[in-house]
């Protein structure tokens, strides 16, 4: 190739990577580059701006944030779409490989220009685009570092626009290497990763990591075998007093005699230098020689304290038993409503051993109710989530729903039926639940006559009137099936569309707007929706007119599977918080959201099983003429039970798990137990719980590893 | 009698797998369908009661066109012909009888099925005809723990409660050693002479195709291309045989 248009490419490569590479057309490999460079560019100039913002280095994540990360993205498509789509065409209108790539490129590329287009609509919005005033950015060693690496790459980038020129097909390797050791080099920064930081930590947190990996002492209660004896000291002393008796040594008891009974308290300054009060003279006696007897003082109110600074408070006892030092009495804040003469105590405590009552502790026994707490909300959860997800696992299995199809006129009868036989149903269930006493006398029957009735007449319905419209417009007039049909699906389009207009007014246009202008348009873009609707779906009819199927099993597969999906990708934790919003704190909350997650993982789980079986028995069942329900008892459920009753029990296990952390974020259970200890800084009996959810985990995992391994 | 009217099958895949079939049978014969593998054999037996949607003909079943059914009216006559497989599809996890019984599915209420329920009368029937294919001691083991040829009887059995006035059996032994492939082809034999059940059975054995057709009529490439007697099968040299067959064809004994 010439050198002046190997030239030229890899100049273009320097400006943009991978530009050269599109006038060569090598658009695979600009694209990449492009992509490789682009992201790793905007990672760069996204670190350096969020340490201008957080001087601290404190990375939160705002809304602000997030957002112009969000049109960073959007901005960098839009500008990819751009090049490439425009300039892509032109150069290269007879590569169909590219060109459809390029194709593939568009639909992302719309979606950005979208975004980018209604986040521009509002100005407030576009405040968030731009840097406020002042900020500068902070170009730390990590900001060299990727200064001169994103250089090698520009310069990689066009070097290879420069051998790809002329048709050599150099290596990744370079390319490679430099965007990992960038990604690497950021992503210290962005974690924060602090190796220093971590050793010297480390060593304070022995002592509480001991708590938490050996709490046993914690799980029982121990009785204190103390000796104790005790004298009244009364504060002040007014003249006219009459103080407490001073105390006589008793034989075969622990005894202390402490005299004066009477005197004046120690008094801390407006500097906080002290001022002794009176020097009492303690002796005492009945106590184990050798042992160590400690000094205490009760203050009128029943406070024990250790006074600090105004004479020994540890005395080793003489071999007689007995022991004599000498105290202050100390400064005691009194409480200022009492007034004259009070009564204070003075303590001599020798500690005895602690009694191993074999009693468990409050807190075990505590620990103990909250993991049958967590195990029953695993039960009930998978229990639950099983019962919905067996029929949602049907309608989500290729095989079964595929074959579900009916005529443009059955659908529109069907849709009548199901929105009919619907209302008839709830009308019927409310009449019959409020016959029973209504919701709060009689739940359960009220939520079982409700779902009964209700899906009952829907289904009904849906099979009556599609039935029905089918066979009875097979006997009218083309005219009549036609006019039924538009008819028909125009309704259903419009029905469609019209909460999509509403949705698009507040929802969206809402974002930017004045909520009470959003509000205002948002009849006329339902009637709008309606009627985009409506055309949508008359177009759907003559399509659909002309092949005389609907293929509603595909449908309902996806739209089953979209759900389950969407529902899976969201974390039990997160199902927690709605859970608690929902029903308030507590283990119903927990129980919610392992029942919501669990239906959708359940519900994947089966109807992969239900995909995987073999065809074989379907045909053979449905050759003997046996309909639908007849094929899925007989062909469809001996083949995927013990797939059924595995997953199952492995979900069980999982809920298990996963209750004892959902009590985090307020669902009940151990998990709530857990965190509170911890908050309270608690750790010996935070790790207890812990143990406790570290040994029903294994022994559950265990437990149901074995029944699985014997089932399937 | 079975009228097959210029059937055409062409899958998702756009291979086109009958052309343009024509045929009749009569009541009461043995019809034997023959060709090389791919040539349609399984596609025309299970477009005849619908397990594979034909793409266009017809097939009128004593004058009713079983392509023109709706749910309920394919129910009826799938009930009415039994269908008999190679691979013998039974579901292996559920008992013998309960195999059979799955026979009787389109006599009985649905609903019944959600209860596994069927009535006294129709257990009988299927024991019975269990005792006919020599296997009622096997009733209540699983159909999992049975060999290939007993599989294949029950296969049959079930079929035989249907009560059926035709069986279609594609390749019914092509899975099964030569003395098994007799025998099951000798119960075949019997159904159709002793109670007239019209049989359409696809074979890949010459001698089998010899000794049990009354009629043969053999597919290539999804076209029909041959029709004719049992007798002018057995007049035919191995030779011209394979003409029709292609070099495929094989006599059972090797
Ligand atoms: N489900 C299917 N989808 C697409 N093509 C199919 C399907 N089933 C069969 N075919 C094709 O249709 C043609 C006829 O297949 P068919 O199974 O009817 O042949 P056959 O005569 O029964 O063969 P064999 O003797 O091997 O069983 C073949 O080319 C096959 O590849
Ligand atoms: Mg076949």
């Amino acid at each position: 190739m010439r050198i002046g248009k190997r030239l030229l490419a890899a100049v273009l490569s320097l400006l943009v990577p991978g530009l050269g590479h599109l006038l060569v057309g090598r658009v695979r490999r600009g694209l990449y580059i492009a992509l490789g460079t682009g992201v790793l560019a905007g990672l760069t100039v996204f670190t350096a701006a969020q340490r201008a913002r957080f001087p601290e280095e404190v990375y939160g994540l705002s809304a602000q944030v997030l957002l112009r990360l969000g049109l960073m993205a959007a901005f960098v498509w839009a500008a990819l779409w751009l090049v490439y789509g425009a300039l892509g065409r032109a150069v290269l209108r007879a590569d169909a490989e590219a060109a459809e790539l390029m194709a593939q490129l568009y639909t992302p590329g719309f979606v950005a220009l979208g975004v980018l287009f209604f986040s521009l609509a509002g100005p407030r919005l576009l405040q968030t685009v731009l840097p406020a005033d002042g900020e500068r950015l902070l170009y730390g060693t990590i900001l060299l570092i990727m200064g001169v690496l994103l250089a090698l790459l520009w310069w990689w980038a066009a070097r290879d626009a420069w051998q790809t020129a002329a048709d050599a097909e150099p290596g990744w390797g370079g390319f490679i290497a430099l965007v990992l050791v960038g990604t690497l080099v950021l992503g210290t920064r962005i974690v924060g990763i602090d190796l220093p930081k971590a050793i010297r930590e480390y060593r304070e947190t022995e002592r509480i990591l001991g708590d938490i990996f050996w709490p046993w002492r914690a799980a029982f209660d121990y009785e204190a075998t103390e000796l104790r004896a005790t004298a009244l000291v009364q504060a002040p002393c007014p003249p006219d007093a009459t103080p407490p008796p001073v105390n006589q040594p008793q034989e075969g008891q622990p005894w202390v005699v402490v005299e004066p009974t009477c005197g004046d308290l120690s008094v801390r300054d407006s500097k906080g230098k002290l001022q002794y009060g009176t020097l009492l003279h303690i002796r005492g006696g009945g106590f184990v020689p050798g042992k160590i007897v400690k000094i205490k003082w009760e203050n009128p109110i029943g406070n024990e304290f250790t006074p600090r600074g105004l004479g020994p408070t540890e005395i080793e006892v003489g071999p007689d038993g007995t022991f004599e030092s000498e105290l202050y009495i100390p400064d005691v804040v009194i409480p200022s409503f009492a007034q004259g003469p009070q009564i204070h105590k003075l303590h001599a405590v020798q500690p005895g051993a602690l009694r191993f009552t074999g009693q468990l502790s409050r807190e075990m026994k505590l620990a103990l109710q909250a993991m049958l707490e967590s195990i029953m909300i695993g039960l009930m959860a998978t229990f639950t989530g099983m019962l919905w997800a067996v029929p949602l696992s049907f309608l989500a299995a290729r095989n079964l729903t595929f074959t579900l199809r009916t005529s443009p006129q059955g659908l529109v009868g069907g849709v009548l039926g199901l929105v009919l036989g619907g209302a008839v149903g709830l009308q019927a269930a409310g009449r019959i639940a409020d016959a029973l006493g209504g919701l709060d006398a009689a739940p359960v029957s009220t939520a079982i006559v409700h779902f009964v009735l209700v899906t009952g007449a829907a289904v009904l319905g849906f099979r009556w009137l599609s039935r029905g419209l089918d066979a009875l417009t097979q006997r009218m007039p083309p005219l009549v099936t036609d006019a039924v049909r538009y008819i028909g699906f125009a309704l259903i389009g419009a029905a469609l569309g019209w909460p999509l207009g509403l949705g698009y007014a507040h929802g969206i246009l809402g974002i930017a707007w004045d909520p009470r202008d959003a509000a205002a348009i948002a009849p006329t873009l339902a009637r709008v929706g309606a009627g985009l609707g409506a055309l949508a779906w008359l177009g759907l009819a003559r399509r659909w007119g002309q092949q005389g199927v609907v293929p509603i099993g595909q449908w309902i597969y996806t739209i089953t599977r979209t759900i389950l999906n969407v529902v899976r990708s969201i974390e039990p934790l997160i199902w927690g918080l709605v859970g608690v919003i929902w029903v308030g704190l507590g283990p119903f909350a927990g129980f919610i959201a392992l029942t919501i997650h669990t239906v959708a993982a359940l519900g994947k789980l089966y109807s992969e099983a239900i995909e995987s079986i073999h065809p074989g028995p379907i045909e053979a069942v449905q050759s003997t003429g046996a309909n639908r329900l007849q094929t899925i008892m007989f062909a469809v459920l001996p083949q995927v039970l013990p797939h059924f009753t595995a997953y199952s029990l492995y979900r069980w296990d999982i809920n298990v798990r996963m209750s004892t952390v959902i009590g985090l974020v307020g669902g009940g259970g151990i998990g709530f137990l857990l965190i509170q200890w911890i908050r309270q800084v608690q750790y010996e009996h935070a790790g207890l719980a812990v143990w406790l959810i570290a040994l029903t985990v294994s022994t559950l995992d265990f437990v149901s590893a074995t029944i699985r391994k014997k089932i399937v | 009698m079975l009228k097959v009217e210029h059937l055409t099958k062409v899958y998702g895949t756009g291979t086109v797998a009958l052309q343009d079939v024509s045929f009749e049978v009569e009541d009461g014969e043995f019809l034997v369908i023959i060709g090389l593998s791919g040539s349609g054999k399984s596609t025309l037996l299970r477009s005849i009661n619908r397990l594979i949607e034909p793409t266009e003909g017809r097939i009128l079943w004593n004058d009713v066109d079983i392509t023109a059914l709706d749910e309920a009216g394919l129910r009826r006559i799938r009930r009415e012909i039994g269908f008999v497989f190679q691979e013998f599809n039974l579901v292996e996890r559920l008992p013998v009888l309960t195999n059979v019984l799955t026979g009787r599915l389109g006599y009985v209420p649905p609903w019944w099925s959600l209860f596994y329920y069927f009535p006294a009368q129709d257990r009988r029937r299927a024991l019975d005809a269990l005792e006919q294919v020599g296997l009622a001691d096997r009733a209540h083991h699983r159909a999992s723990e049975l060999s290939g040829g007993q599989k294949q009887r029950v296969g049959i059995a079930r079929a035989l409660v249907q009560n059926p006035k035709m069986l279609l059996a594609d390749e019914p032994v092509a899975s099964l050693d030569p003395v098994l492939a007799h025998s099951i082809m000798g119960y075949l034999e019997r159904l159709n002479q002793e109670r007239g059940i019209t049989i359409l059975c696809s074979l890949h054995y010459l001698d089998l195709v010899q000794r049990y057709a009354t009629r043969v009529i053999g597919l290539r490439n999804g076209r029909l291309v041959f029709e004719g007697t049992g007798d002018d099968i057995r007049h035919m040299t191995d030779e011209e045989f394979k003409q029709i067959y292609g070099e495929e064809a094989q006599r059972l004994g090797g």
